[in-house]
Parts: structure tokens; sequence; C-alpha cells
């Protein structure tokens, strides 16, 4: 009965660590000098990026396509995202559109 | 046309000329005097752009400079205030005031396409003549560090915005 106990107990610790590491990683994009840092990011589905603006100027990321609008970013804010389906999210700030980045979900 | 452009960008020219050959660069305050002048004159054409131009790029042009300028300023202001700095008025500030005003007069006469073209033209000569003066003026005389480091910060965005008045330039020709 003890060992049994040890057992359910040993898999109870594996699945939690399974189920934090499924909850992904979280990638930070900074926006700064009228360009997204890093441009190109690769995830693995389940992760979360956030973008934070360190600009000076207000920014947006935006993925038209794939519904992605994180609206107005001031100065400091942030936006969160958790990339779910795998492929690849071209991105611009909607305010700049000369702005790019793009996102790998693996 | 070109009569306004040439007039524009030699006022703008001068403006920042009188800056340069000042004995003693501007201080700490005046650059202050100097930043918040300057976004506001480019907010403020943007506010005309936006009630004269019927064109829909130039009309997001014209936004991205109200929101992006006054931006800028909100930030120059929070900073001047935790400096302790006034922004103070100098001859570069009064005679870019002047000069704008003279730009806004003669641009609010004009319509449609003329005024399209003459305001796309005066952004790109405007924002030639201001990044020219952050590189000759502003930052190299700016001595605080955190006011050297607000004008550095806001350079991308003005040679972006260069860019992108340039591309609209081609644009409407």
């Amino acid at each position: 009965m003890k060992a049994f106990l040890r057992i359910v107990l040993a898999a109870a610790l594996v699945f939690g660590a399974a189920a934090v590491h499924a909850a992904g990683k979280t990638h930070a994009v900074r926006i700064e000098g009228m360009k997204f840092v890093p441009e190109r990011l690769e995830v693995a589905a389940g992760d979360t990026i956030v973008w934070t603006n360190k600009d000076i100027v207000p920014h947006t990321v935006t993925a038209a396509e794939a519904k992605v609008e994180s609206g107005e970013l001031p100065t400091g804010k942030s936006f969160k995202f958790v990339a779910r389906k795998s492929g690849e999210m071209s991105y611009i700030c909607r305010l700049h559109p000369v702005m790019h980045g793009m996102v790998v979900v693996k | 046309m070109r009569a306004l452009q040439l007039a524009t960008s030699l006022a703008a020219a001068s403006v920042f000329a009188i800056a340069a050959a000042q004995d003693k660069g501007p201080s700490d305050p005046q650059i202050a005097g100097i930043v918040v002048a300057a976004n506001k004159i480019d907010v403020d054409a943007g506010k005309i752009a936006k009630s004269h131009s019927k064109n829909k790029e130039v009309q997001q042009f014209a936004q991205q400079m109200i929101t992006d300028h006054t931006a800028v300023n909100k930030q120059a202001g929070a900073l001047a205030k935790k400096l302790n700095v006034k922004p103070a008025e100098s001859d570069t500030s009064k005679s870019l005031k002047s000069a704008a005003k003279d730009t806004q007069a003669k641009l609010k006469k004009l319509k449609g396409a003329e005024f399209d073209k003459a305001y796309v033209d005066n952004e790109v000569a405007y924002h030639e003549q201001v990044l020219g003066a952050i590189d000759k003026v502003l930052i190299p005389n700016a001595k605080n560090a955190e006011l050297k480091g607000l004008i550095e910060k806001v350079r991308p965005a003005f040679e972006a915005h260069l860019e992108h008045a340039k591309h609209l330039q081609a644009s409407l020709k």
C-alpha cells in the first residue's frame, strides 16, 4: 500500500510538472526605436509572448489575418498573447506600417 | 508651389543656422523649448491637414503626426517637470514658430491636390531640418543625460516620419 501511494505521488509530481510545462514559456518582445526587437521570434504552441512598448510614441501589435490586435499601446504598456496555432504569424504596427515582426509557432 | 516649398526649406534652414551659429549652444531649458515648439508645430500642421485634405493617405499620415508628436511632447513635458527644467524661449524657438505661422497661413489657402502636395512637401522639408537640428544642435549641446536620452529616443520616430512623408510625396506626383 505504501509502495502504491509512493507511485501515485510520483506520478502526480511527474504530471504536475508536465502541466506546468504545457503552460509554456514566456517570451518578451521590446518595441523600441520604431522596431520590434527581436523582429523574428520562434515559440512553441502554448507559449506566451509579451510585447512591451519602450518607445516614445504609441504602437500596436496587429496581425489582421490572425485577428490579433493589441489596440494602441502607450509608452510602458504591454500586450500579452498566447500562441496556440502553429504556423507563421506576421504582424505590423497599425500606426506605423513600416514596422514588421514575425512569430513562428512550432 | 515650389516657391512655398523653397520658402519653407529656406526658413527652416535659416532657423537652425541661427542655432548652429550661436557661439554658445542652447542651454537645456532652451533645448526643451525647441523640442516642445518643434513638436507642437507638426501637431498643428497635422490638424490643418485633417481638416483640409480629402486624400485618405494624407489624412492617415496627418493623424500619425498628431499622435506621435503629441506623445513626444507629453514625455518631454513630464521629463522637464521631473528635472525641474522650465522650457525657455530662444531665437531658434521663436524663429521656428514664426516660420510655422507663415507656412500654416499659406497652407490654409490651398485646397485638394494642391494642398496635399504643399503639406507633404513641407513635412519632408520640416522633418529633414529637424533631424539635422537633432544631430547638429540638440544632441551635442544637451547637458543633462536624460534630456539627451529623450532626444536620442525621438530620433528613430522622426526618421520613420521622413521616410513615410517621402513615400507619400512620390505617390502624389
